[in-house]
């Protein structure tokens, strides 16, 4: 299994190369720092959602048809999630820049890349390139937490439904039952939550967790591609994005909600491919490419 | 059992345990999805695995971007190993 080490955890990662390159004339964004990127092809990081989300959606989604377009795709588990290693602390949204920038630093990918992220994947990726504007070029926000003027509540919803999980997966010992049951599926995947929402500290650091207010979204150099499903529950973050942040688009998807990536991977590539061709310096999809 | 069926039902036992296979009689016929309910996380690190034994000779990234998540859960372990024969087959006619 690939991984690499950074900050004392073992992370999963996969990578996947461009195929052909892109020119680079074809960098066509004069505005951030994907420009000084001439060198090489473009490298796209996905940063993916929370528990029982790993790189796999990713994997099956949007990297593949990214590479095919000429960026290098890099992906990582998350510390605690898919088949990284699961330290007792460290889930707070800083660290988790940490831990991406670190992981970049072993790949060596040390020069400015393009984040895309889902739910609350978004968190890091905005916190990334508040952080170190120098070495985020883009970002692309699916379904994204972060943005919000309401600290104290913004992850409210979030934090009930994993709350109502821990206690289950603990009294009702679902994973016993699944395991029972035989499915074995199900049975891992509540094991995994188990170990992650009552073995380490990531309820508390997600307690204690602030949102990015308007004046920080305001001062967002890269440009943004913000996606939301219609009827999301956190469609207020993106509505935030397109108001504060000086280069957002917003693409809302009719009819969708939390899950587009998974359920409107077609339109969703619609969208994303051109807008990479344009910051990043990907190939333009073929009319009706993507799948 | 062909070779490459063996060499793919060793790697699933390394990433999915062996315990568990031993309740499963793997065939060409068996699913990755109901049969060996395999995590889609799972089913990456056996693509990895086969990347790594077949190398350059197999092309799975774009064999895996043909696919969404449902038809891959779908496969059986006969297309995966009917996939890896052919391009093998491929290679010793070019």
């Amino acid at each position: 299994m690939p991984e690499v080490t950074a900050r004392g955890v073992r992370f999963h990662v996969q990578t996947m190369d461009p195929v052909g390159h892109a020119p680079a004339a074809d960098l066509r964004d004069g505005a951030g720092p994907g420009r000084r990127a001439a060198q090489g092809p473009p490298v796209v990081v996905f940063v993916h959602g929370l528990v029982i989300d790993n790189l796999s959606s990713f994997y099956y989604t949007l990297a593949g048809p990214v590479a095919a377009a000429g960026a290098r795709s890099v992906l990582y588990d998350l510390r605690g999630h898919g088949r990284t290693e699961r330290p007792s602390a460290g889930y707070g949204a800083a660290e988790a820049v940490r831990d991406l920038f670190a992981v970049l630093d072993a790949l060596g990918h040390r020069g400015p890349v393009h984040l895309v992220a889902n739910s609350w994947g978004g968190v890091v990726a905005l916190n990334a390139a508040l952080a170190r504007p120098s070495r985020v070029a883009g970002l692309v926000l699916i379904e994204a937490y972060g943005p919000s003027e309401r600290p104290g509540a913004w992850i409210e919803d979030l934090l009930n439904t994993l709350g109502r999980s821990a206690l289950l997966l603990e009294h009702e010992r679902v994973a016993e039952r699944y395991r029972a049951l035989g499915w074995r599926r199900g049975a891992r995947m509540a094991a995994t939550a188990d170990a992650l929402i009552n073995g380490t500290s990531l309820l508390d650091d997600l307690a204690v967790a602030e949102p990015v207010g308007p004046a920080a979204l305001a001062s967002v150099a890269c440009p943004v591609l913000a996606v939301y499903g219609q009827h999301s529950d956190v469609m207020d973050a993106g509505r935030l994005l397109l108001r504060t942040v000086p280069g957002c688009t917003l693409h809302v998807m009719a009819g969708y909600a939390h899950t587009v990536l998974r359920e409107g991977t077609a339109e969703l590539l619609e969208v994303l491919l051109p807008w990479l061709a344009h910051h990043a310096g990907t190939r333009v999809p073929v009319a009706g490419g993507a799948r | 059992m062909s070779d490459v069926m063996a060499e793919v039902v060793l790697m699933l036992t390394e990433v999915v345990g062996e315990d568990f296979l031993l309740d499963v009689e793997v065939g060409p016929a068996t699913t990755f999805g109901d049969d060996l309910a395999l995590e889609s996380i799972e089913f990456v690190a056996l693509v990895d695995r086969l990347r790594g034994h077949y190398g350059d000779r197999v092309d799975f990234p774009r064999f895996i971007a043909a696919l969404d998540l449902d038809q891959i859960m779908n496969l059986t372990v006969g297309d995966v190993v009917g996939h890896i024969e052919s391009a093998i087959r491929e290679e010793a006619h070019a």
